[in-house]
């Protein structure tokens, strides 16, 4: 009896572990040609990082810029998720289902496409790529690189943050530890530290490599924003996709004169209204905007190629001013803009 | 005897063959709620997967799982659940890509130093486990599943550019210094008209099979493995020291999980980066157990796991969604165990009755008493 | 010999009556086992019925057998005249049948109130609310009448071992047993609660409910009991009245004195030396499992160990092969020194090793005959060809094995547990004594097996001394012990306490030599 019990309880686990790899649903697929007003033959096809739709993250970003064009272009698109733990070979896969599919431009959407992007690009040379977040395949003729300065933006709101500290004392949650979100950390940091020399910023990480569980774990923000605030922050930086909504949480019951800032897209607008007024300002990655632009390149037939750098002056990059407590600080935070868009300040991107 | 056989064998069939068929009826059923055509739906991954260049994937993805739950198999064989497959393969993997990348070698060697760092570098990890357990009584799943979180926490540790790893330009991930050519291992052109070649590994696979088979089987040292895990106090009585086969088999197990990594390390990927397939340690433990812990088994197992996994691939393409197939995984899964246990109890009756038929047939019956009388019986 | 059916007695008050209890014939088959054959029990209702006998000797099989909590094989169960079939021990409560087992079932963390009802709750609000002022009325009831009371509202873990049975007679009692099995009640109790037990026990009596009362404490059986019934190896094997029947005849009818002692004439005991244990210490903790033990075993002998089950007989035999390391003291055989050799080692050398409990040291049950043929021989021929199994060798010689020692088997491919007790362990004996082994430890070789393989056994053991094996024999059969053995040591508490002569000495004598108490029987 007892034999059963533990082979049922491995079982179990084991299915739960593979249970646990499935992400969310994807539902994201769209029916082709559904809008009807088609005023473009153009077909596009877009591969998801791990997370896919519903990961208010990137991903989510990433399907906002598709679903505009959709709208606007009447365009046909087709969207494919990612597994967990998958192999480069299964995203290659993908892509080349997309390439053989007919659809052009294909959008893929994460750094772990690169490899793989790689490899596929050759074998189609009349389908132009892009791919987010890396430009190591910048030379790669029919390979668009849409990358941003996410150092600048963070840059911006660690400067935000350390005027709106009464503390002296920060904090920065970063989701997963990846050289990406490290960029956040060091524009973060440096911002800080131009506006209060002796600025104590605290660095925190949710999860390490390989687990990106980080960047959907709001439970571990909490406790790790709460643990900050414990340690004196009274403003905290949030670079942690789904996660950032624990922070919030944290940030909001600690009370007044405490502020988080959110990332990636304006979280003041998109937040719980029970935390959303302690959002000082979101760090705004327009990742939508990319693809957008992307997408819109091609549909005009003067497709864009080789690497799209967004930063503050096209203000792919930017911080938010939704919620008008940061009214105060906007003035410094403008001179700040001019004068890395001028070159006047050089942001590092790695801390 | 020739009927036994047949009989044996039906027995052995049964319960995986009773296992897929509940799940496909469960997995058809799920479909069919969600409104998809369960019979459209298979067909679609058959046709699939039968394209020269996903029967290569599938192939590909079945070798690091026969790897995987070869690991987890030979410690279920003597009773040890190694769940730590996952972090020994990937601290392996981490470390014999910085090793491998580091070195130049000539091609043999080259190849072969990665190997042997991998099965050390997974031996060691899990004999870490083996010696809890033996000297300090502490479960080998507490103790492997701990080691998964300390691995991921040291990978992370070592995995920076001022330690192992190497930014490449323009790119947000980071790995090990790619392993030049001379650490690679060549595919090799198995499946026809394929452009995607089937991993070299594919034969180290083959042979740590039959080595598998073949050592636990025919050896006296599998023979002390199988005693253990079935009766630890008999094999114990029988001279069998439990404590050194539990920290030969826990570094074994590992052993062969530092080669999960392998086929995708020197065939395809060259660097262990950030994006390296986590996880598969946990699916091994789901083919161990659909595989029945033997050799051929566990290939078919891997084989089934990845058909499902690769041929997936369409149905998102074709508007299904493809999670159904983690569905499909679980309830085999779950479904295998239970039928193995049902046949298991069914054999033991089924058999104790027929002794007890055959017993009865010629002589007298059961109790036995036909010898003569001894000394002053009352 | 009182070994006839004392019948007379037990008709004598009980003509007229219908026994509250009557088991006749009943037969129950384990796998491997026969564990009740046979079994006659008769019940006068309101009275106190002792079941006695030794360890093994089935009671605890038949009282499962009265709860329902398995079928019998052949015989009926009648209660208070009426012919039933108890499927389960719920159809055994609803006939009025209740059962305190030996070891509570209690749960510590909720009240007396709360494990009396527990399974038999007593509803209100349409069956979801517990109505504990009626449970705890009805408690208090069957406290005032039975004399057994105990406070409803306190925590059962608050709760000396006495009033935690006073529950489990309550809780059987609640759901309305009229027919007690008390299953061994005075073992875990110190002599005052023994006492206040037996006055329970007594106003119980008087309320016209029945008690069976298992037990093996042959005084108390005496002065609680009105019958008493005997069981030895499976079997009911007399019927005594306690006002006559003195311990000394009881004790016999439990161990049987029928039994043979052939061979202590022929005697083949040599002066070569085998097994030499000299000031054995093993040290558990504050616990001196072995105390200085210092035996020596010749070839040719058979050295009986008596002594009460866990006085450190189990330890001996591990230290002896190996199982366990000593924490000082030598052990040699034929001279060498093996103290601190392994367990493989010492079976290589010629130690061969017939476990107490076969399942759990002796076979893996789901394996093949041929495979627990190999077993503790994996290092030797035939068994093994260099570092592989050599299957050809070890096939053929478990067929040899099958044939020379009968194991009554259709092949040798079928598992372990699909044969019988007895050929388990004749193979088990086969196995043992392969490989011409200069030593054998046996324990309780017998144990549990029927009686045409414990003679077959008895005879394997006889022949292989005669061929100048040294053998330990352990066993709880007097009978055996003394009809086997060359000469005979007690064990009490991890010493050698005595040495006694196998040729005068009486079961009786053995057994209180075995108790430490001397004289006293």
């Amino acid at each position: 009896m007892l034999r059963v019990t533990k082979l049922v309880a491995v079982a179990a686990a084991a299915t739960f572990a593979l249970a646990a790899c499935g992400g969310g649903s994807s539902d994201g697929s769209s029916d082709a040609g559904d809008t009807g007003s088609a005023k473009s033959d153009v077909k596009v096809g877009l591969a998801y990082d791990v997370g896919g739709r519903g990961d208010q993250s990137f991903n989510d970003s990433a399907g906002v810029g598709l679903d505009k064009a959709k709208s606007e272009f009447g365009i046909d698109v087709k969207e494919l998720e990612a597994s967990a733990n998958e192999t480069d070979s299964a995203r290659e896969e993908r892509l080349r289902l997309l390439a053989q599919g007919g659809y052009n431009p294909v959008i893929a959407v994460g750094f772990a496409y690169a490899t793989s992007l790689g490899k596929v690009a050759k074998e189609f040379p009349d389908v132009q790529f892009g791919i987010i977040d890396d430009s190591s395949l910048e030379k790669v003729s029919n390979v668009t690189s849409l990358v941003f300065a996410e150092e600048q933006g963070s840059f911006l709101v660690g400067a935000i943050a350390a005027e709106a500290s009464k503390s002296g004392n920060v904090g920065f949650v970063g989701g997963v530890n990846t050289p990406l979100i490290q960029k956040f950390e060091a524009g973060f940091k440096q911002g800080a530290e131009s506006v209060n020399k002796d600025i104590k910023v605290q660095v925190k990480y949710l999860t390490q490599p390989p687990d990106f569980a980080g960047f959907n774990a709001p439970d571990k923000g909490e406790t790790t924003a709460q643990g900050m605030i414990d340690a004196g922050a009274d403003v905290i930086y949030a670079a942690a996709g789904g996660s950032g909504s624990g922070v919030f949480k944290a940030i909001a019951a600690a009370g007044k004169g405490n502020w988080a800032i959110g990332v990636d897209s304006d979280q003041y607008l998109t937040a719980d209204s029970a935390v959303k007024d302690y959002i000082l300002t979101s760090m705004l990655k327009r990742v939508d905007t990319s693809v957008y632009d992307f997408i819109k390149s091609a549909v005009d037939g003067k497709v864009l190629t080789g690497k799209q750098e967004f930063d503050l002056s096209d203000e792919g990059i930017a911080y938010s001013t939704s919620n008008d407590a940061v009214k105060d600080y906007e003035a410094k935070a403008d001179e700040l803009k001019k004068q890395i868009i001028s070159g006047d300040i050089k942001v590092s991107a790695t801390p | 005897m020739n009927a036994d056989t047949v009989r044996r064998v039906g027995l052995s069939l049964a319960a995986p063959a009773l296992a897929i068929i509940l799940s496909l009826a469960i997995t058809s059923a799920v479909l069919a709620a969600a409104g998809n055509d369960p019979f459209d739906t298979f067909k679609q991954m058959i046709e699939y997967a039968k394209e020269p260049r996903t029967t290569a994937m599938i192939i590909n993805g079945s070798v690091t799982y026969y790897f995987a739950a070869l690991a987890v198999a030979f410690g279920f064989r003597m009773n040890l659940f190694n769940i730590g497959v996952d972090g020994q393969y990937r601290l392996a993997a981490m470390l014999a890509a910085a090793v491998g990348g580091a070195v130049s070698l000539p091609p043999i060697l080259h190849v072969g130093l990665i190997l042997l760092v991998a099965v050390l570098v997974g031996g060691l990890w899990a004999a870490v486990a083996g010696l809890l357990k033996v000297y300090r009584g502490v479960s080998e799943v507490i103790s492997t599943i701990m080691l998964n979180s300390i691995t991921t926490a040291l990978i992370a540790f070592l995995l920076t550019t001022d330690k192992l790893a190497v930014q490449a330009e323009g790119s947000n991930n980071i790995g090990t210094k790619p392993i030049p050519a001379s650490g690679q291992v060549p595919g090799i052109g198995l499946v026809p008209d394929s452009p995607l070649k089937v991993y070299g590994l594919i034969v180290l696979a083959v042979i740590v099979g039959f080595l598998y088979w073949f050592v636990i089987e025919h050896s006296r040292f599998g023979f002390d493995l199988r005693a253990a895990g079935r009766n630890e106090e008999a094999a114990v009585a029988s001279g069998v020291n439990v404590k050194r086969m539990i920290l030969i088999s826990m570094a074994v197990s590992g052993g062969i999980a530092g080669l999960v990594g392998m086929p995708q390390l020197l065939g395809s990927s060259y660097t262990y980066s950030l994006d390296f397939p986590a996880g598969i340690g946990f699916t091994g433990i789901a083919i161990a157990l659909l595989g029945r812990n033997t050799a051929l088994g566990v290939a078919i197992g891997a084989l089934l796991f990845g058909f499902l996994d690769n041929s997936s691939q369409i149905l998102d393409l074709e508007g299904v969604p493809k999670e159904i197939v983690m569905i499909t995984q679980g309830v085999i899964v779950l479904s295998v165990v239970i039928a193995y246990e049902l046949v298991r109890r069914y054999r033991i009756v089924a058999q104790q009755r027929e002794v007890g038929r055959r017993l009865s047939e010629p002589p007298a019956p059961a109790a036995g008493n036909d010898k003569t009388p001894q000394g002053a019986q009352a | 010999m009182p070994e006839s059916e004392g019948a007379a007695q037990s008709e004598t008050g009980a003509a007229a009556t219908v026994p509250a209890v009557e088991l006749s014939g009943i037969t129950k088959r384990f796998p491997g086992v026969v564990a009740n054959h046979d079994v006659n029990l008769r019940v006068r209702p309101g009275t106190v019925h002792a079941v006695v006998g030794e360890n093994g000797a089935g009671k605890s099989t038949l009282m499962k057998t009265l709860y329902g909590m398995h079928k019998p094989d052949e015989g009926t169960i009648t209660l208070n005249g009426e012919q039933v079939v108890l499927h389960s021990p719920a159809d055994a409560i609803a006939r009025g049948v209740g059962m305190v087992h030996q070891h509570f079932m209690l749960a510590d963390n909720l009240t007396v109130l709360e494990n009396v009802v527990l399974g038999a709750e007593p509803r209100r609000w349409g069956g979801f609310g517990l109505n504990r002022a009626a449970a705890r009325t009805k408690i208090r009831e069957i406290g005032k009448q039975y004399g057994l009371e105990v406070d409803p509202d306190e925590m059962v873990e608050r709760l000396g071992v006495g009033d935690r049975q006073r529950v489990e007679i309550i809780k059987v009692l609640y759901r309305g047993a009229r027919i007690l099995v008390l299953d061994e009640p005075t073992a875990v109790l110190v002599p005052q609660e023994v006492d206040a037990l037996f006055e329970a026990l007594a106003v119980l009596k008087g309320q016209g409910l029945s008690i069976i009362f298992i037990s093996h404490k042959l005084d108390e059986v005496r002065s609680v009991a009105d019958d008493i019934t005997v069981m030895r190896r499976g079997t009911t094997v007399a019927t005594a009245d306690p006002k006559t029947v003195s311990s000394r005849e009881l004790a016999e009818l439990m161990v049987g004195s029928e039994l043979p002692s052939p061979q202590t004439s022929d005697s083949t005991v040599t002066d070569r030396p085998v097994l030499e244990l000299s000031g054995i210490n093993l040290i558990d903790g504050a616990r001196h499992l072995l105390r200085d033990v210092t035996l020596t075993i010749h070839a040719g002998e058979v050295l009986g160990l008596a002594g009460v089950e866990g006085n450190g007989q189990a330890e001996l035999v591990e230290s002896i092969m190996g199982m366990r390391s000593v924490d000082s003291g030598t052990i040699k055989l034929t001279g060498d020194d093996i103290t601190s050799w392994s367990t493989r080692r010492r079976r290589e050398a010629g130690c061969g090793y017939i476990p107490e409990d076969r399942h759990r040291h002796g076979l893996i049950l789901d394996a093949p005959l041929w495979e627990n043929r190999i077993l503790g021989h994996q290092s030797r021929k035939p068994n093994v060809r260099g570092p592989l199994v050599d299957r050809a060798g070890a096939r053929t010689d478990t067929e040899r094995i099958v044939r020379e020692y009968d194991v009554r088997t259709p092949s040798i491919d079928v598992l372990a547990n699909s044969l019988s007790g007895g050929n388990q362990q004749k193979l088990i004996v086969g196995r043992e004594m392969s490989g011409n082994p200069k030593l054998l430890i046996a324990a309780h070789p017998t144990r549990g097996v029927d009686i045409g393989a414990q003679t077959a056994i008895w005879d394997l053991l006889r022949t292989a001394r005669a061929e100048g094996l040294a053998v330990l024999l352990i066993s709880a059969d007097l009978d055996e012990l003394i009809g086997l053995s060359d000469s005979l040591t007690v064990i009490l508490r991890g010493e050698l306490v005595a040495e006694v002569d196998p040729s005068t000495v009486t079961p009786e004598q053995l057994g209180s030599a075995m108790t430490g108490a001397g004289e006293a029987a």
